[in-house]
């Protein structure tokens, strides 16, 4: 499987790559929602995204509208991963079409376990 | 969450305690330490980052921290060797990465809805505008190295 991170900290992206390729997944990188959306256009099809909320030129939650706006990646899972934690962003996210919704600061068990309930990893498999 | 008035020192200490575990784990842990309003931040080599809050509640957040404990964040953050080369362009993106979660936890406990700025990172200390009001300040030592979390405001707010 792939994973799309989308992050504009390089150092982000690096803690989250580990996480995902130790779960087994190929995993593909953008600094902002624009280089993530080229990279879809370009036929990347993940089969996950973790998108943070406040990057340059485009933001998460503008990535997220745009990738349900295309019925063809209707089947891409997005999930948050971001220190936008007050309760009415996390509700916005959701209803544009995010699965999940992690907080930063996460531990690696909490994005597994968000993938565990997404069914896009086996419970058990280690971080 | 219930959101509060201003942050308070405690508020600081918690965020950045949470902040500190995931990223760099518990073995050494984060030491508060006592310093007296208005003492400089005493690293020799500094780096800071900060970050603003804007809304429901009006602040900016603030690290300070020693270029050690920056280069050791950046390592641990990066995965990188020790002896690996690491750039100033590494170092403040893991050191605004580090502002970006303390400062969006702390938006958490105030009234919003509010919106969070992209960071902003210098290699020197953090500058200040000149009616800013320090509302809450964590002094703390990580690993022998000081680390400084800020909260400001304005005069004007």
């Amino acid at each position: 499987m792939k994973a799309l991170i989308i992050d504009d900290s390089r150092a982000m992206r690096s803690i989250l790559r580990r996480i995902v390729a130790g779960l087994d997944f190929e995993t593909f990188e953008a600094a902002n929602g624009q280089e993530a959306l080229d990279q879809l256009n370009d036929g990347l099809m993940p089969e996950l995204c973790l998108v943070d909320w406040n990057m340059p030129v485009m933001d998460g939650y503008t990535f997220i509208t745009s990738v349900r706006a295309n019925q063809g990646w209707r089947n891409i899972t997005l999930m948050m991963v971001t220190t936008e934690s007050e309760q009415g962003q996390i509700v916005k996210a959701l209803a544009a079409g995010a699965h999940e919704y992690v907080i930063k600061p996460f531990t690696p068990d909490a994005i597994v376990e968000k993938l565990e309930i997404l069914g896009l990893v086996g419970r058990g498999i280690p971080a | 969450m219930s959101s509060i008035a201003a942050p308070e020192a405690a508020d600081v200490q918690a965020v950045t305690e949470q902040v500190w575990s995931s990223f760099l784990g518990d073995e050494e842990p984060l030491i508060p330490r006592f310093m007296e309003p208005g003492h400089p931040f005493d690293a020799e080599e500094v780096w800071s980052s900060a970050i603003s809050i804007g809304g429901g509640w009006s602040g900016t957040v603030t690290v300070e921290l020693s270029a050690n404990l920056a280069l050791e964040l950046t390592r641990v953050m990066l995965a990188l060797e020790a002896g690996d080369p690491i750039s100033d362009e590494d170092l403040a993106d893991a050191v605004g990465e580090l502002v970006n979660m303390v400062g969006g936890n702390i938006k958490s406990l105030m009234p919003g809805p509010s919106v969070l700025t992209l960071p902003i990172v210098a290699a020197g200390r953090a500058a200040h505008a000149s009616d800013a009001i320090e509302v809450a300040r964590l002094d703390a030592v990580w690993a022998g190295e000081p680390v400084r979390v800020s909260v400001h405001t304005r005069a004007s707010e």
